[in-house]
């Protein structure tokens, strides 16, 4: 049971419940006022009746020609809100405005090690594009998947047909 | 001339290079070499003369940076390179209107120029001049005609209407937003309407006109479907309810609730506009009937026809059954019987663990006895009981909530010490049991699925020291705590409640290590910074605490220096729907109460435990740059971040108000920070008239040095002095309770308590009145003398006396008052210190003038005259080393006291702690002795530290 509304900056305020989270990142202030200054629409919350804060999702769109795409930033889940379906819901509604914004695909990139999620999303119809190397930098570097979803302006699915060689951040054209 | 240099433009860059490059990596000193040195070649160019300003600022030569940038604005520059340098110093310096200036001296010279009317633009949004924003905009427009432009100039005339000087008239507020309607809606005639924040920008104008039909039509026109796809089904909602039409609303709902079933969002509107749908059929006659039955069967539908069970719809049928019965209307006839509602939605959904939450919302609509019993009945449902156990992961989630919702009922406050030790136990066990059965294969980034059990044990335990008013309990408690966390280690209600206890019982280690292991960071330093940052300040370290001071303060003034390029980003993206959300939140964040206080405590912070030579120490604190006839606060704006919902409760609904906890706690930290502030001034005000603040404090506020007259030097000084005894006064009258500490979640105690119970007043007060005695030479400064050792003399014993009785609580409950102690000892140790930095410095400052007979004295004379001779400086200089004599006296005293001060006994046998856990015995151990140890190294560093504050105290009087 959800109320979703835009991310509003109050709400910078509020998310510790949720950001507390292992796996998730509280950014610089810089990067969240970019985000909301640039594609408002494209960070909505999830709220509970008791006006907790569930959970969010940040994204964006960009891209040139055929590869004018959404890509989620970043997707969390407070854990007293897991298993509601709530990232789905969340992730519909950033494939929704993508429709909406005549978007070819939506991509995102998930630590190789994180099943719970790759599963989630392979759930939701996305496939594993490609692999990029070490794109988490840490103690420890980490492969990341590309993992995408055609939306129905890509009629003929162009856009997911998978890469077998991993590349490297380097090499990729992000537009 | 401007020609000339973009011939160069390439060559220059090259040679600017090195200069921009050692600033950027923050060697300042070699970027004002090499600065200087292209200026001996190129003594004209203006952007190396700039960036020299800008490296003497960095270096903080701020009358020599300011004097450089000033003959480079006054050349009026135009070049790019020169005015990005300039406005960035300007920025640094907070001179915003300088930036304005520069930029509109640059256009003038370069009309329609866009990339510098585009920056003019800017510079006015920083100021918040909304009128030359406006002027520029349209300008911009003729030079470029893009949208943004035109746009630019209509949200500033909206700004005008509803936020500028003149929003408050209504009058102007119509005009305004009535031209900017008019600007908007040419714009559209002409077919230029181009982009979705265009057409949110224009449905922002007509609701605030209250033009809801012509909203309505716009936003379910042809023009806003094409621009703005995305526009939020919300605006729908909100323009129908404007609009009454209640009907439309109701049919909308229904149609999206089919197909999106979990929607709480819709729900509330839904249930809202069948109410309102109720009513209009009770009022007027012609309409047709309308029955909430027709609401119920929509719900009922819902739940029949959903192949997966999601929780809306059943939420949505308590929440139309609490509304009925609100309105005095039979809900239990038409929806059925509150309690079995409520057991239903528990056992579908009582293996989630927001189904607490969701609970909980209801239960303050029925009666204590209700929720009493259906909090039984939840627990009988759950099917545990003492004799069984729970036989998966779901079947123990419903248990934890039955558990939650009985707490939440008030089923624990009634129970006695006996039965809340039994519930501790069964908690303890269900936890251990939870942890071997469920708990095992978890990843490191999962919580237990158990650790509810023991966060509500921990809850218990709390009540139970409570009501005994002795830490064993809640000692157990945090011990239980720290076993969970090994086992989980990633969860953070484990970390903010042992963090709690941890400050409760004074031990700053054990509290920093939980808050170094939440990786509290960027924003969550404001919003979290109340279960740590702000407990610090006396807490028992002084230079200790200092590191969490900085990393919270060097966020804030990042965060300070940029709060207005984010503004400038919604300009640059033309958002308009975010535009007033950032201006506000750069409101709420430069306000932070947290920033300000911790601001001030960190500079008594090193004012109290500044570690150098006289000379030394005045340097630090002149470049703390304090004014004491300035209060730079803004009282009013200041702003409470605290995301206090961050830790997690289940106490009795009926005791907790967590607004009014919230308030009144906000209220006495202001209190608080006005007695720190005043104390930090008044303190500097002391300092100040000895040692006067250098011109360079001055020339940054443009002001020519006077030297002042002798009357006014000592005003600053007796003007705080009288607002000193004047808060006191009015903090006493105020009579503040303290924070009510019912349960373990409900905020700590502020310090106001504290800091009126000790005598900071008296102190400074009558250390006031030797400071000016001193000065004049006054004849009563023997008795002053006298006065203010006699306040040493007490402020010794506080802390003597408290240690003693610190050592004396060892034998009964070693923690139950160690906090409280800590505190008392802190504070006067703080009191001591700052007295010590003062007489170091009147001392060294009567010396050097009773030695080099400075004109000072004459004029001291002159002041005097019928009255008795002033005190030679002679004399005052002897009473003077009296005075510090008995201080290190006093403080050696204190020494002594510390070095016997004990660390804390813990609580009972701790071997038996964790007899009834399946711990291995190895486990146990190392667990207890960890704890414990905790507690002994933190006593140990915080009496080191004390010890090293006395000895160097001592030192600087002991000269």
């Amino acid at each position: 049971m959800t109320t979703l509304r835009p991310f509003t900056c109050d709400d910078l305020f509020k998310f510790n419940n949720v950001n507390f989270d292992p796996l998730t990142e509280t950014y610089g202030l810089s990067f969240y006022t970019q985000y909301l200054a640039k594609w408002p629409e494209y960070f909505q919350l999830a709220e509970s009746p008791s006006e907790h804060i569930m959970g969010y999702i940040m994204g964006k769109v960009e891209g040139h020609l055929d590869n004018w795409h959404g890509h989620v930033t970043a997707l969390t889940v407070s854990p007293d809100y897991r298993r509601l379906g709530l990232a789905a819901l969340l992730m519909n509604f950033l494939e929704d405005i993508s429709e909406k914004k005549r978007a070819y695909f939506v991509d995102l990139f998930v630590r190789k090690s994180n099943k719970v999620a790759i599963n989630m999303y392979t759930n939701l119809g996305y496939i594993i594009y490609r692999t990029i190397l070490e794109y988490y930098s840490g103690d420890q570097d980490e492969d990341a998947y590309d993992m995408r979803k055609a939306l129905s302006r890509d009629v003929n699915k162009k856009s997911v047909i998978p890469y077998t060689q991993p590349v490297r951040l380097e090499d990729i054209d992000m537009n | 001339m401007a020609h000339q240099q973009g011939m160069d433009s390439a060559l220059f860059e090259r040679r600017l290079r090195p200069v921009y490059d050692n600033l950027e990596v923050g060697n300042n000193r070699k970027a004002l070499q090499e600065s200087e040195k292209l200026l001996r070649k190129h003594p004209n160019l203006l952007c190396a003369r700039a960036l020299k300003g800008l490296s003497l600022l960095r270096l903080g030569r701020y009358e020599e940076s300011h004097s450089c940038l000033q003959v480079v604005a006054e050349e009026k520059p135009v070049d790019d390179s020169t005015l990005q340098v300039l406005s960035f110093c300007y920025r640094e310096m907070e001179q915003l209107h300088k930036i304005v200036e520069l930029y509109q001296h640059a256009v003038k010279q370069n009309p329609g120029n866009e990339e510098l009317l585009a920056h003019l633009f800017v510079s006015h949004v920083r100021v918040e001049d909304y009128k030359a924003q406006q002027a520029v905009a349209l300008q911009l427009y003729k030079a470029q005609p893009k949208n943004a432009y035109y746009f630019w100039s209509v949200i500033s005339v909206v700004f005008q209407g509803i936020r500028g000087p003149e929003s408050a008239i209504p009058e102007k507020r119509k005009l305004y937003l009535a031209l900017a309607q008019r600007m908007v809606d040419k714009h559209i005639k002409e077919g230029k309407l181009e982009t979705e924040q265009e057409a949110f920008l224009y449905l922002h104008i007509l609701k605030l006109q209250n033009k809801y039909q012509e909203a309505w039509e716009f936003l379910t026109g042809e023009l806003c479907a094409k621009l703005y796809p995305g526009a939020p089904v919300s605006m729908k909602f909100e323009l129908l309810k404007e609009l009454g039409n209640w009907k439309e609303l109701n049919e909308l709902l229904q149609q999206l609730l089919e197909a999106d079933r979990d929607r709480w969002d819709y729900y509330k509107e839904y249930l809202t506009s069948c109410f309102e749908l109720l009513k209009k059929t009770s009022s007027d006659e012609g309409t047709e009937n309308y029955t909430l039955t027709t609401c119920h069967d929509f719900l009922l539908h819902i739940i029949q026809s959903s192949e997966r069970k999601t929780r809306g719809p059943y939420l949505a049928r308590l929440e139309l059954h609490q509304r009925m019965r609100a309105n005095q209307l039979p809900a239990q006839q038409l929806v059925g019987d509150f309690d079995q509602l409520i057991i239903e939605y528990f056992l579908l959904f009582g293996d989630k663990s927001c189904c607490t939450h969701d609970i909980a919302l209801f239960l303050p609509s029925i009666s204590m006895e209700q929720r009493q019993a259906l909090a039984g009945r939840l627990l009988v449902e759950s099917g545990i009981s003492s004799t069984t156990l729970p036989q998966n992961k779901e079947h123990m989630q419903k248990h934890i909530c039955a558990l939650q919702i009985s707490r939440m009922c008030g089923v624990h406050i009634e129970l006695s010490v006996d039965h809340l030790l039994a519930l501790y136990t069964a908690l303890k066990l269900h936890y251990e049991h939870g942890y071997s059965s469920f708990g095992k294969q978890l990843l490191s980034t999962e919580m237990g699925p158990s650790d509810p059990y023991a966060l509500l044990a921990a809850n218990v335990m709390y009540d139970i020291s409570m009501r005994e008013q002795k830490s064993d309990q809640l000692f157990e408690a945090l011990c239980l705590l720290q076993y969970v966390l090994r086992n989980s280690t990633s969860n953070f209600h484990v970390k903010l409640l042992s963090l709690k206890i941890y400050h409760m019982f004074g031990c700053m280690l054990g509290a920093q290590e939980m808050y170094d292991y939440l990786d509290i960071k960027q924003i969550q330093l404001d919003s979290m910074g109340y279960v740590h940052c702000n407990l610090l300040p006396l807490s028992g370290r002084f230079s200790g605490v200092r590191n969490c001071y900085d990393s919270t303060l060097k966020f804030f003034t990042n965060s300070y220096k940029e709060r207005l390029e984010y503004i400038a980003l919604t300009y640059r993206f033309c958002t308009f729907s975010k535009m007033e959300e950032f201006m506000n939140f750069k409101e709420r964040l430069t306000n932070s109460l947290l920033y300000v206080a911790c601001s001030v405590e960190a500079q008594l912070c090193d004012l109290v435990s500044c570690y150098g030579n006289v000379q030394q120490n005045l340097t630090s604190y002149v470049a703390m740059t304090i004014e004491p006839a300035d209060d730079r606060i803004a009282w009013n704006e200041l702003s409470d971040n605290r995301d206090l919902e961050a830790i997690i409760r289940w106490d009795p609904l009926h005791l907790v108000d967590a607004e009014a906890e919230r308030k009144e706690s906000y209220d006495q930290e202001i209190e608080v920070l006005q007695l720190r502030s005043l104390l930090l001034r008044l303190f500097a005000s002391f300092i100040d008239l000895y040692h006067a603040p250098p011109s360079a404090k001055l020339a940054l506020s443009n002001a020519k040095t006077i030297t002042p007259a002798p009357a006014e030097d000592t005003a600053t000084l007796e003007l705080l002095r009288e607002s000193w005894t004047g808060l006191h006064q009015r903090l006493r009258l105020m009579n503040y309770k303290p924070l009510s500490q019912r349960f373990l979640v409900n905020l700590q105690p502020t310090r106001l308590h504290l800091l009126l119970e000790l005598p900071y007043e008296r102190f400074f007060d009558d250390l006031a009145q030797l400071v000016l005695d001193l000065y004049t030479g006054a004849s009563q400064l023997a008795l002053q003398c006298k006065r203010v050792s006699e306040n040493v003399a007490c402020v010794m014993e506080i802390c003597v006396q408290t240690i003693t009785e610190s050592n004396e609580w060892n034998g009964v409950d070693g923690l139950w008052k160690r906090r409280t102690h800590q505190q008392k000892v802190a504070a006067c140790l703080e009191i001591l210190s700052l007295y010590a930095f003062l007489l170091s410095v009147l001392n060294d400052k009567l010396q050097t003038s009773t030695k080099t007979k400075t004109k000072k004295k004459s004029s001291g004379d002159n002041k005097s005259q019928g009255t008795p001779h002033p005190i030679s400086e002679k004399e005052r200089s002897q009473m003077l080393q009296e005075l510090m004599r008995q201080l290190k006296h006093k403080l050696e005293a204190c020494d002594a006291a510390l070095r016997i001060w004990k660390a804390p006994t813990l609580p009972r046998d701790l071997s038996s702690f964790m007899a009834d856990m399946s711990l291995k015995p190895e486990v146990e151990a190392t667990l207890i002795g960890d704890v414990s140890a905790t507690f002994k190294e933190s006593h140990e560093l915080m009496v080191t530290e004390l010890r090293n504050l006395l000895k160097d105290k001592i030192r600087i009087v002991g000269k």
